[in-house]
């Protein structure tokens, strides 16, 4: 249980809130990178901030405020130049530091007035990786955008977003809740097929671990020892809003009541050849089943949404009671709130990147290692969200298909 | 020829921890059971394996092993704790927010358990208040607190 103003405290994230100030510490995605081959420039809302995101023709990414400076026009509405964003009002260009590079009207009647020297509009930095795009809304010098090991792994990746319509706090506080697995994903699932089985194994033992990137949890079921990879390598709950656990699941806050989950996944493929993927596709997830009105409840992920939008825009903590299986939870709770501290005195919060030889191929614990067997007949269905579009699942069967007769024609051509 | 930290791990996970925090054979060895995370905490807090081997008899996982040493504490102050029934790493979350057994006790009574307690008694509130934020709405005659009390 919390009080109002602790909970105020964590879920608020606006500038100038703490736990808004902690989280401008790190680079977050806003984007998948394949939506730029569609569209130049796109509106993001992060962490209560309307912005435009753009990527210019020359290719380099901008994050400005939404409304220029000017006149207050839409820059989602603007265009794209060789260097930067122009406004489709009155034709101000801007780079991606801010700058005003153009006013047209202006130079043309008092040029030596350079009124433009004199403009800026809001910016962030942004960088591509993964096939993602990121943001950094905090001061500078920024740290490194992280280079996660499973970034490098050979397979077939995508990313998918969703709109989740609640806090994106009680979106985090699920990736530090292994007990939740047994109930919202194992058990209501069977009741969901209409099984009338046995109950799936049930938790006997949590374990939590601090590490540099966040905490490891742990948990022993009725199924499993500790010589079991759930206990021995565990899950991720990574600093500061995202679940690991071979895929990625982010939660960055849109505003208070909004979450962008942005999932990044890969599938194995099999055989060892190199595999290059082009582009890494990018699809947004429905959550509501338009048919019905109701949640979609029928892959993991949209489970976990279910029961986050249950708990309300903003969920009350002041009236929950916590239990056992909530350690996890109120660990990192507590955790935040030192940080938010620490970011308020003025130093580096825990998980951020600074040196550069520390940013080569980040390890993060993952059950079985970086390496894992593709599935044998074929890509498995996709279990995080629904709706994957066709097209996603047909280049993964493609690409599945060419390295297994690729890796098939290795062992033959090598005997 | 040294031996691999792989022959050493459980699992395919655990070797791959090891390698990651450049961790040999003979330290999975000497710090077993200890997994390859917990040892990577330990050396960089500068935790010996006897010190970890003391505190993981008393049931402390080796974050709060870090934590209770930078606090000043012994093993031993764990013990009571266990032995009123909380969990080990509770010994050192009282510590560190300096509440006592008793009290502790008395919120676990009332359905709190010690992480949720000590937030909440840092930040001024009476177990009496607590229960009674917890319970706004609930009768007072159906409320679980007052019928045990």
């Amino acid at each position: 249980m919390l009080s109002e103003e602790r909970n105020r405290l964590l879920c608020e994230t606006g500038p100038a809130t703490p736990m808004g100030e902690l989280l401008r510490r790190y680079w977050h995605p806003v984007a998948g990178a394949a939506e730029f081959s569609r569209q130049a420039v796109k509106a993001v809302r992060i962490m209560g901030e309307d912005l435009a995101l753009y990527r210019d023709k020359s290719g380099n990414y901008g994050l400005v405020d939404r409304h220029c400076p000017h006149r207050r026009a839409d820059m989602t509405y603007g265009f794209v130049e060789e260097c930067g964003l122009r406004c489709n009002y009155h034709g101000w260009l801007f780079d991606h530091t801010g700058q005003c590079l153009h006013q047209p009207f202006e130079e043309t009647r008092h040029p030596a007035g350079r009124f433009k020297d004199k403009v800026r509009i809001k910016a962030y930095q942004v960088q591509e990786k993964a096939g993602l795009v990121w943001a950094y809304l905090g001061p500078r010098p920024a740290p490194l955008l992280p280079d996660w090991d499973r970034f490098h792994s050979r397979g077939y990746k995508q990313v998918a977003i969703s709109e989740v319509p609640c806090n994106w706090f009680q979106c985090q506080e699920n990736s530090i809740d292994p007990v939740h697995f047994e109930w919202l994903h194992d058990n209501w699932s069977r009741v969901l097929r209409g099984e009338d089985g046995p109950r799936a194994p049930a938790h006997q033992r949590l374990g939590f671990d601090e590490f540099d990137y966040g905490f490891v949890y742990r948990r022993i079921r009725e199924d499993t020892t500790e010589n079991d990879e759930l206990w021995t390598t565990g899950r991720v709950c990574l600093w500061p809003n995202c679940l690991y656990t071979g895929h990625f699941e982010w939660r960055v806050p849109i505003d208070d009541t909004r979450t962008l989950s942005v999932g990044w996944f890969i599938d194995e493929l099999p055989g060892d050849m190199p595999f290059e993927q082009d582009v890494i596709p990018c699809w947004y997830a429905p959550v509501r089943d338009e048919r019905t009105g109701r949640w979609i409840d029928s892959h993991v992920m949209n489970q976990d949404f279910i029961a986050w939008v249950g708990q309300g825009a903003i969920a009350d903590r002041t009236k929950e009671h916590l239990g056992e299986s909530d350690r996890g939870v109120i660990l990192i709770r507590k955790r935040l709130l030192e940080d938010a501290e620490a970011v308020a005195a003025g130093r580096d919060p825990k998980g951020t990147i600074r040196d550069p030889g520390a940013n080569h191929r980040v390890h993060l614990p993952i059950i079985g290692g970086l390496s894992h067997p593709a599935p044998k007949g074929g890509p498995r269905p996709f279990p995080f969200l629904a709706g994957q579009p066709e097209e996603v699942v047909k280049e993964l069967a493609e690409a599945w298909r060419n390295c297994a007769a690729a890796a098939s024609a290795g062992l033959t051509a090598g005997g | 020829m040294a031996e691999t930290a792989a022959g050493q791990a459980r699992t395919a996970g655990e070797a791959a921890e090891a390698r990651a925090y450049g961790l040999t054979a003979d330290d999975l060895r000497d710090w077993a059971p200890f997994s390859p995370v917990e040892i990577y905490w330990a050396l960089k807090h500068d935790v010996t394996r006897a010190a970890a081997g003391r505190w993981a008899r008393e049931g402390l996982r080796m974050c709060d092993t870090v934590r209770a040493i930078a606090l000043g504490m012994t093993p031993e102050e764990v013990r009571p704790w266990a032995g009123a029934g909380f969990a080990p790493c509770d010994a050192v979350e009282a510590r560190e927010t300096g509440v006592p057994l008793e009290t502790a006790a008395a919120w676990r009574e009332a359905g709190f358990i010690l992480p949720d307690a000590a937030l909440l008694i840092h930040d001024g509130w009476t177990l009496k208040d607590a229960v009674n934020a917890r319970y706004a709405g609930i009768a007072a005659e159906d409320r679980p607190a007052e019928r045990t009390a």
